[in-house]
C-alpha cells in the first residue's frame, strides 16, 4: 500500500502529464510529441482520425523501410573514386637494367661445354636423320642426355606412335604413354621431351611441342638451369656483365652519373641487374621538370658476340621502371630496347590508392597474406608477383624437396639440380601447369593497396647515325677500356632516355561514399522527410516507453493487491488529459446538428466559466474556449 | 409539412456521414486557424507576432523559407541523373583475349598473278612515263603511240592526270592530251594546297558516267600516294569479282602463316586458329576466338605464360603496288569484337621479338537517362552487318555501307555484304568509283548522320598495350634458330630461312590486375527523399505531413469553403426571390441559419479584458455579462503583455 503510494507520487512528481492509465498516457503522447503524425490524430474528427492514424502508421514504416536501406548502403563500404592529372614533383622511378642474356658466354663456356656438344649433335640428328647416325662421338655426356632424352614421335600412325630417341636407333612404340597433349598430330614429328619422374621407371610424361625450336630451347634451359643451380652465386655475379662493362655513359638531368650509382642485383633470368635510384641506401631523387633534358640518359653496351646461342634467342636490354625498395619482375613488366637504337621513354605514373579494409579487399603492407614472402630478403616491398613466386616456391619446396632456381630460396633448401634430385624437372612441370596449385595462390594471394604503374610511351629511332658512328663507338671504347681500337658495334649498342611527360601523375584515389556523417543526415532527413522528427522524438518515445513501463508496475502492484479504484482514493490527481482532450476537441468548429437547434432565441449562449485548467501550463491548441468569445 | 421528409434524410445524412468540410467559415480564419496549428515554423510567427513590421517581417522570412526549399528541391531533382565512378581492382585469374593474326600483305602475289598481271604491267607503265622508272631494266621511254595501240583498259577508266595547278589545265599522262578541268578539285593531301608549290601535282579524274560533265579531279601532292590510291580503286574493282572461296585460297593458310605457337607454357598450334576472312588482309587467324565454345584464360602474368608465336612472312612474295611495308598486323580484341585491323592493328616488324605487355581495363557506363549510350546496340536504327556485338565502329562502317547501297546501288568491297546488295565493280557499275569519292566526302564532313545516329556502347574491354621490340634472333642463335625452323617448316620449303621472313611476338598479360571502373548512380530515391527531407526539416521543419496538411487546407478546405459561400448566395439570392414572390419573410430563420452557420468560429485572439470592454453591451438585456475567467490566457498573452496598454488606449480613444 505504502508502496504503490510512493510509486504514484514518484510517477506524479515524475511526469506531470501523462495520466495514470495507458491511453492517457498515449494521448498525452499525441498530443505533446513533436513528431508530426501523432498529433493529427487526436486532433480531427472521427474520420479523418482514421485517415490520419494510417497515414501515421504508413510513414513510421516508410521511415523505418529506408533507414534499413540506408544503413544497408552504409554497411556495403562503398567507395567514390576521384581522378587527378597534372604535373608535380615527383621520385623518378627505379630503373632496373639488365641484359637479355644472364652470362657471359666466354665465362661459362666450361660450365655448358657438354651440354653445347650434345645439343650440336642432337641438331645434327635431326636436322640429317639420314647420315651420321652411327659414329657417334664417344666424347658425348649422355649421362646428361639420358636424365632428359628428346625424342621424336612418329604419329604416322595415330594409334600407336613410335618413339625415337635422337641418340638410340631402336624405336620404341610406347603403348600406354602418358602424354600431356595425345591428340597432336598433323606434323609430322613433333620433337618431344620426356621426363620421367623416376629413371628408368615406366612413369613418364611426355611434353609434346609443336616445333623443333621450342623443344630445343626448352630442354637447353631445363639442363642449364639444373647446372647453374650448382654454382654458388658469388661465382655467378662474376660470370654475368658487371657494371662498368655494361653501362657506358650516365647522365641524370644536368648531373653526370656513372655505374657506381647502380645498384647490382643478382635476377635468376637476366644475371647481374643494375638498378638506378633504388632508394635502398639513399634517398630517392625527384624530378621536378618534364622532357627529356631533365631526365634519366644512357648508353649501354650488351655485347651480343657474347650470348650464350641456345638460351636467349632475343638480343637487347631488358628494363624496367618500378617504384623504390620494389623488386623488380622483369618476365611480367619489363621492356625490351633494341640493339643501335635510341629508346626514348615517356612516363606517366598511373597510381591507384585504396582504403584498405573493409573497403577494398587489398593489403597494405603484405603483413595479413599468409603467405611467407621469400623476396623480403633483398629488403623490398611487398608486391602481389611477389607473393605468387613465393607461393610458387613455397609449393615446390613441399613437394619436389627442392627450390626452383628462378626463385629465392627458403631457408635451409637447396636449388633443385638433376644430381640431388633427379626427378625435379617431371615434379616442376606438373607443378608449373598444375590449375589448382595456380588458384590456390591466387586465392591467397592480395594485391596492395596503392598501385603504382609507369605507363610508358616507347618510341624508337636508329642510333648511332651513320655519320656519327664512328667517332661515338671510338670515344666509347677508349673510355671503356683504354684502348684505340674499336671494341663496340651497332649490335651491342643501346640508347636509353627516360623521363617524365607533360603530365607526370594521374591518381585515382578513393574516398568512401558513405561516412558515419552521411548515414547520420540521410537518417534524420528520412525521418524529417516523413514525420519531421528528430532524435529528440526518438528520446520522447523512449520516455512514453518508461512511462509505461511504471504504469504497468503500477498496475501490477494495485492488481496485486486488490485495488482497483485507485482514483477515488486519490484525489489530489489532476484531471486527466483525456478528459480535457474531450473537452475541447468536442467544441471546436463541429456545428450542431441543426436537428438539435430547434430553439429560436437569438440569444448567444450564456457564457459559462470553464473548468479550471491547472495543466494549461502545458502547451495545447488556442481553441480551448467556449463560444463565449463572440466575435463582434 | 412538404419540406420534412427532405429536412429528415439530409440531418440523418449528417449525423451518419459528418463529412463537415472545415470547420473554418471563412477563408481567413481558416489560414489563422492553419498557421496556429500547423507543424511547420514560420506560419504561426505570422500569426502571433503582434506589429505590422514584425509580421511584415515573418512574411517575408516564412516565403523566402519555402522559396529557398522550393529551389534547393528542384536542384536536387535536376542532378538526380548523375553517376559516380568507381574504380575497383580486382586480382584473378584472366580470360585471354582473341588475338587476331594478319599477314600485311593480303593474298600471295604469286597465286594473285593471273588477276593483277594486266593491271601491274599498266601501272609499270604508267610509272615509266611518268617518273622514267622501269625497274633497272632499259629507261627508253616508249612513245605515245605505243600507249595507244594497247589500248589500256584501267586508264581510260580512271585517267591519270598531271594538273598545273593555277592555270587550271590538266595533261592526261597516258594520252598526253590537255584537257581543261572541270568540276570541284579534291585535295587528298591538304597540305598542298597553301603551299603555292608550283610543282605539278598528280591525280585523277573520277566522272559520272550517266552524266560526262561532272566530275571530280582527286589531286594528290606526292605520285606515290596517287598511284597507290590508284592502284587500290582498280585493286579493288578485280578482287570485288573473285568469289569468297578462291580468295581464301589466294591467301595464306595457318600452316604458311605460323611457324611455332605456344600458350602458357604449353605448345599449341593451327588448331587454336580460327581463320577469319577480311577483305583487305585477306586471310587472317584469331588466337582463342572462342569459336568451340571454350574460352582460354590465363592465372599468370609474364611473357612465359602468355602467347608466343613465331610468323612467317613470306616478304618476297609481296604485292609491291598494294602494300609497301613488312610484317604482320595484330590486334588484341574481345571474343566477341570485330576486329578492325585495318583501323586500329599493331604493326609487327619482322627479324624482331616484339613483346606486347598487356593490361586489362572494364569501362562501364551507365545508359539512359545517365548518359547517352546504348547497351546493345538494338535502340541504334542501324542494322550491324557484322556478326558481331555491337560497337561504334561497327556501326559506323555499317552505316556507311547502307548509304553506298542506297546511293550507288553496291556495296564497298571493304566491308560486309548487306543482304542482298553485290559489290562494287566496275562492269556493273560504271558509276560507282564516283559515286563512293563523293559519299565518302560526305561522311568524313558529317553530312550522312551517321554520327549522329550512331552512339558508342555502354560497356567495353579495353587492353592497354605496351609494345617493345627486341632483336631477334640473335646473332649467335641466329644459325641453330633459322636452321631448326626451317626444319619445322617442313618438306614444303626446300630453302633455309631467311631471318627477315620471321617475326617473333609475345603477348602476354603484365599483371592479373583487372581494373574495372564503372559508373553508379550517384543518387537513388532513398537518398533523393532524405535530402528532401533534410531540406524541408532545414528551412521549415516540415515533413510530408505538412505538405500533407497544405493540400489538405489550402486545396480541399479552401475550395469546399469557397463553395458554401457560393452556395449560400445562391440560396440566399433563391430565398429572397422566394420572399418576394410569395410575400412572407422568414426573417427569424434567416437569423438563426445565420447565428447556426456562425456560431462556433473561434477567435483565435483570446478574449482579454480588453476586448471584452470594446464588446457591444447587449441592448436588451440589462445586465452586462462577465467575461468568462480565462487561464489560459496566461500562456501566450504574457508574452504580448507590454502591448497591451498600447491597445488599451487606442480603444479608449
Amino acid at each position: 500500500m505504502n508502496l504503490k503510494k510512493y510509486l504514484v507520487r514518484a510517477l506524479h512528481r515524475l511526469q506531470k502529464g501523462p495520466g495514470y492509465t495507458y491511453k492517457e498516457l498515449l494521448v498525452w503522447y499525441c498530443d505533446n510529441t513533436n513528431t508530426h503524425g501523432p498529433k493529427r490524430i487526436i486532433k480531427e474528427g472521427p474520420k479523418k482520425k482514421l485517415i490520419w492514424f494510417f497515414l501515421t502508421l504508413l510513414f513510421a514504416s516508410l521511415v523505418f523501410w529506408q533507414w534499413g536501406i540506408l544503413i544497408n548502403t552504409y554497411l556495403s563500404y562503398n567507395v567514390t573514386s576521384s581522378l587527378s592529372i597534372g604535373f608535380k614533383t615527383m621520385k623518378f622511378p627505379a630503373v632496373t637494367i639488365c641484359n637479355a642474356n644472364p652470362f657471359k658466354y666466354s665465362e661459362v663456356k666450361p660450365l655448358l661445354k657438354e651440354l653445347d656438344r650434345l645439343i650440336e649433335a642432337a641438331l645434327e640428328r635431326i636436322l640429317q636423320p639420314g647420315n651420321g647416325s652411327e659414329n657417334l662421338s664417344p666424347s658425348l655426356n649422355l649421362e646428361l642426355w639420358n636424365q632428359i632424352p628428346l625424342v621424336l614421335i612418329d604419329e604416322h600412325d595415330k594409334d600407336n606412335p613410335v618413339i625415337l630417341d635422337i641418340f638410340e636407333t631402336n624405336q620404341t612404340a610406347v603403348g600406354n604413354k602418358t602424354a600431356l597433349d595425345t591428340e597432336t598430330s598433323g606434323s609430322q614429328l613433333p620433337a618431344l621431351c620426356p621426363q620421367c619422374s623416376q629413371q628408368g621407371s615406366d612413369n613418364c610424361t611426355y611434353r609434346n611441342f609443336s616445333s623443333a625450336a621450342q623443344a630445343v630451347s626448352e630442354w637447353y634451359i631445363l639442363q642449364s638451369t639444373s647446372i647453374l643451380s650448382k654454382v654458388p652465386l658469388h661465382e655467378r655475379i662474376r660470370m654475368g656483365y658487371q657494371a662498368e662493362d655494361m653501362i657506358l655513359a650516365c647522365l641524370y638531368g644536368a648531373e653526370p652519373c656513372n655505374y657506381k650509382n647502380f645498384t647490382q642485383i643478382y635476377h635468376p633470368d637476366h644475371g647481374n641487374c643494375y638498378i638506378f635510384n633504388w632508394g635502398m641506401d639513399e634517398e630517392a631523387l625527384n624530378s621536378s621538370n618534364p622532357g627529356a633534358e631533365f631526365g634519366l640518359k644512357l648508353i649501354l653496351d650488351i655485347s651480343q658476340q657474347d650470348y650464350i646461342p641456345y638460351l636467349s634467342s632475343a638480343a637487347g636490354a631488358r628494363l624496367m621502371l618500378h617504384q623504390q625498395k620494389s623488386f623488380p619482375f622483369l618476365k611480367d613488366q619489363g621492356i625490351y630496347a633494341m640493339a643501335g637504337t635510341e629508346t626514348s621513354i615517356g612516363v606517366l605514373v598511373d597510381e591507384l590508392e585504396r582504403m584498405g579494409y573493409p573497403y577494398s579487399d587489398c593489403t597494405m603492407n603484405g603483413s595479413d597474406v599468409p603467405v611467407k614472402n621469400l623476396y623480403s630478403q633483398y629488403n623490398t616491398s611487398y608486391s602481389i608477383q611477389a607473393c605468387l613466386r613465393s607461393c610458387f616456391q613455397n609449393h615446390m619446396v613441399e613437394i619436389c624437396g627442392c627450390g626452383h632456381y628462378m626463385f629465392p630460396l627458403p631457408e635451409g633448401v637447396n636449388y633443385c639440380n638433376n644430381e640431388d634430385s633427379p626427378g625435379w624437372a617431371y615434379c616442376y612441370s606438373s607443378l608449373r601447369s598444375s590449375i589448382k596449385q595456380r588458384q590456390i595462390c591466387i586465392d591467397s594471394c592480395k594485391e596492395t593497396c596503392n598501385d603504382t604503374q609507369y605507363k610508358m610511351t616507347i618510341s624508337m629511332a636508329d642510333w648511332p647515325s651513320e655519320a656519327s658512328e664512328d667517332w661515338i663507338f671510338h670515344i666509347l671504347s677508349y673510355e671503356r677500356d683504354m684502348s684505340t681500337n674499336v671494341t663496340l658495334d651497332r649490335n651491342g649498342i643501346i640508347k636509353l632516355n627516360i623521363y617524365f611527360q607533360e603530365y607526370n601523375y594521374r591518381t585515382i584515389s578513393e574516398s568512401a561514399a558513405t561516412t558515419i556523417v552521411w548515414l547520420l543526415s540521410s537518417l534524420g532527413g528520412q525521418f524529417g522527410f516523413w514525420m519531421g522528427g528528430s532524435v529528440l522524438c526518438l528520446i520522447e518515445f523512449g520516455e512514453i516507453i518508461i512511462d509505461s513501463l511504471w504504469i504497468t508496475i503500477i498496475n501490477l502492484i494495485g492488481w496485486c493487491k486488490g485495488l482497483r479504484q485507485r482514483r477515488a482514493r486519490y484525489p489530489d490527481a489532476p484531471p486527466t488529459v483525456s478528459e480535457l482532450v474531450e473537452a475541447h476537441t468536442n467544441l471546436g468548429f463541429q456545428p450542431e446538428p441543426p436537428g438539435a437547434v430547434a430553439r429560436a432565441e437569438a440569444l448567444p449562449p450564456e457564457p459559462g466559466t470553464p473548468p479550471p485548467n491547472y495543466d494549461s501550463l502545458r502547451v495545447q491548441p488556442l481553441d480551448t474556449l467556449g463560444p463565449d468569445s463572440d466575435a463582434d | 409539412a412538404a419540406t420534412a421528409p427532405g429536412k429528415k434524410i439530409t440531418a440523418r445524412l449528417k449525423r451518419t456521414l459528418p463529412v463537415r468540410g472545415p470547420q473554418a467559415p471563412t477563408l481567413s480564419e481558416l489560414m489563422r486557424w492553419y498557421c496556429l496549428n500547423t507543424n511547420t515554423h514560420g506560419c504561426r510567427r505570422i500569426v502571433v507576432s503582434r506589429g505590422r513590421l514584425r509580421r511584415l517581417l515573418w512574411i517575408l522570412l516564412t516565403l523566402s523559407a519555402v522559396g529557398l526549399i522550393l529551389w534547393q528541391c528542384a536542384e536536387l531533382l535536376m542532378n538526380y541523373y548523375s553517376a559516380s565512378v568507381s574504380v575497383t581492382v580486382q586480382f584473378q585469374k584472366l580470360p585471354f583475349p582473341a588475338v587476331t593474326i594478319c599477314n600485311i600483305n593480303p593474298y600471295k602475289y604469286s597465286a594473285m598473278k593471273e588477276y593483277l598481271s594486266e593491271l601491274d604491267k599498266e601501272t609499270k607503265k604508267a610509272l615509266e612515263t611518268f617518273y622514267g622508272f622501269s625497274e633497272g631494266k632499259s629507261k627508253v621511254r616508249r612513245s605515245v603511240d605505243d600507249w595507244n595501240s594497247t589500248g589500256s583498259d584501267f586508264f581510260q577508266q580512271i585517267p591519270l592526270l598531271k594538273v598545273e595547278d593555277f592555270s587550271r589545265t590538266a595533261t592526261d599522262l597516258h594520252s598526253g592530251q590537255k584537257r581543261k578541268i572541270e568540276g570541284s578539285v579534291f585535295h587528298k593531301d591538304s597540305s598542298i594546297v597553301n603551299s603555292g608549290d608550283s610543282n605539278d601535282i598528280i591525280g585523277f579524274q573520277l566522272c559520272d558516267a550517266n552524266n560526262s560533265s561532272e566530275c571530280a579531279l582527286y589531286t594528290f601532292s606526292s605520285g606515290v600516294n596517287a598511284i597507290q590510291e590508284w592502284y587500290k580503286l582498280h585493286y579493288m574493282n578485280i578482287m570485288a569479282q573473285i568469289p569468297l572461296e578462291t580468295k581464301e585460297q589466294l591467301s595464306y593458310s595457318a600452316e604458311d602463316l605460323i611457324l611455332t605457337c605456344f600458350f602458357d607454357g604449353l605448345s599449341c598450334d593451327k588448331r587454336h586458329f580460327t581463320r577469319f576472312h577480311h577483305p583487305l588482309h585477306g586471310n587472317c587467324y584469331t588466337f582463342n576466338s572462342g569459336e568451340n565454345g571454350t574460352i582460354l584464360s590465363t592465372s599468370t602474368g609474364g611473357s612465359e605464360y602468355g602467347l608466343q608465336v613465331v610468323l612467317y612472312i613470306d616478304e618476297a612474295d609481296y604485292n609491291p603496288f598494294l602494300v609497301t611495308s613488312t610484317g604482320a598486323k595484330i590486334i588484341v580484341h574481345d571474343q566477341n569484337e570485330y576486329p578492325f585491323i585495318e583501323d586500329i592493328g599493331t604493326e609487327i616488324e619482322t627479324a624482331a621479338a616484339t613483346s606486347i605487355g598487356m593490361h586489362f581495363t572494364q569501362s562501364r557506363k551507365l545508359s539512359k537517362p545517365y548518359s547517352d549510350c546504348t547497351e546493345t546496340g538494338d535502340d541504334i536504327p542501324v542494322e550491324n552487318l557484322y556478326n558481331k556485338s555491337y560497337s561504334l565502329q561497327i556501326c559506323l562502317h555499317s552505316c556507311f555501307q547502307k548509304a553506298m547501297v542506297d546511293s550507288c546501288g553496291c556495296a564497298q568491297y571493304a566491308q560486309p555484304l548487306p543482304a542482298g546488295a553485290e559489290y562494287c565493280n566496275y562492269k556493273k557499275n560504271p558509276n560507282w568509283m564516283y559515286c563512293y569519292y563523293r559519299l565518302h566526302e560526305k561522311f568524313v564532313k558529317e553530312q550522312l548522320g551517321c554520327q549522329q545516329i550512331c552512339k558508342d556502347a555502354c560497356s567495353f574491354k579495353e587492353w592497354a598495350l605496351t609494345t617493345s621490340i627486341a632483336q631477334w634472333p640473335s646473332i649467335v642463335s641466329e644459325d641453330w634458330m633459322l636452321r631448326v625452323l626451317s626444319w619445322d617448316k617442313g618438306q614444303k620449303l626446300n630453302k633455309k630461312l631467311n631471318k627477315t621472313d620471321l617475326a617473333n611476338l609475345m603477348v602476354f598479360y603484365k599483371d592479373l590486375n583487372e581494373r574495372f571502373i564503372s559508373e553508379n548512380p550517384a543518387n537513388t530515391l532513398v537518398i533523393l527523399l532524405s535530402n528532401f527531407g533534410g531540406q524541408l526539416g532545414l528551412w521549415m521543419s516540415c515533413s510530408v505531413v505538412c505538405v500533407i496538411e497544405i493540400v489538405e487546407v489550402f486545396f480541399i478546405d479552401s475550395l469546399s469553403i469557397v463553395m458554401r459561400r457560393q452556395w449560400q448566395k445562391a440560396k440566399k439570392w433563391w430565398n429572397g426571390r422566394q420572399r418576394r414572390s410569395s410575400g412572407k419573410a422568414p426573417q427569424a430563420r434567416d437569423l438563426e441559419r445565420q447565428g447556426h452557420d456562425n456560431p462556433v468560429c473561434i477567435d483565435e485572439e483570446l478574449p482579454t479584458f480588453t476586448t471584452a470592454l470594446r464588446l457591444p453591451l447587449p441592448q436588451d438585456s440589462p445586465l452586462p455579462r462577465t467575461p468568462p475567467p480565462n487561464y489560459s490566457t496566461l500562456r501566450l498573452d504574457t508574452a504580448f503583455a507590454e502591448q497591451l496598454p498600447d491597445t488599451l488606449e487606442l480603444g479608449q480613444h
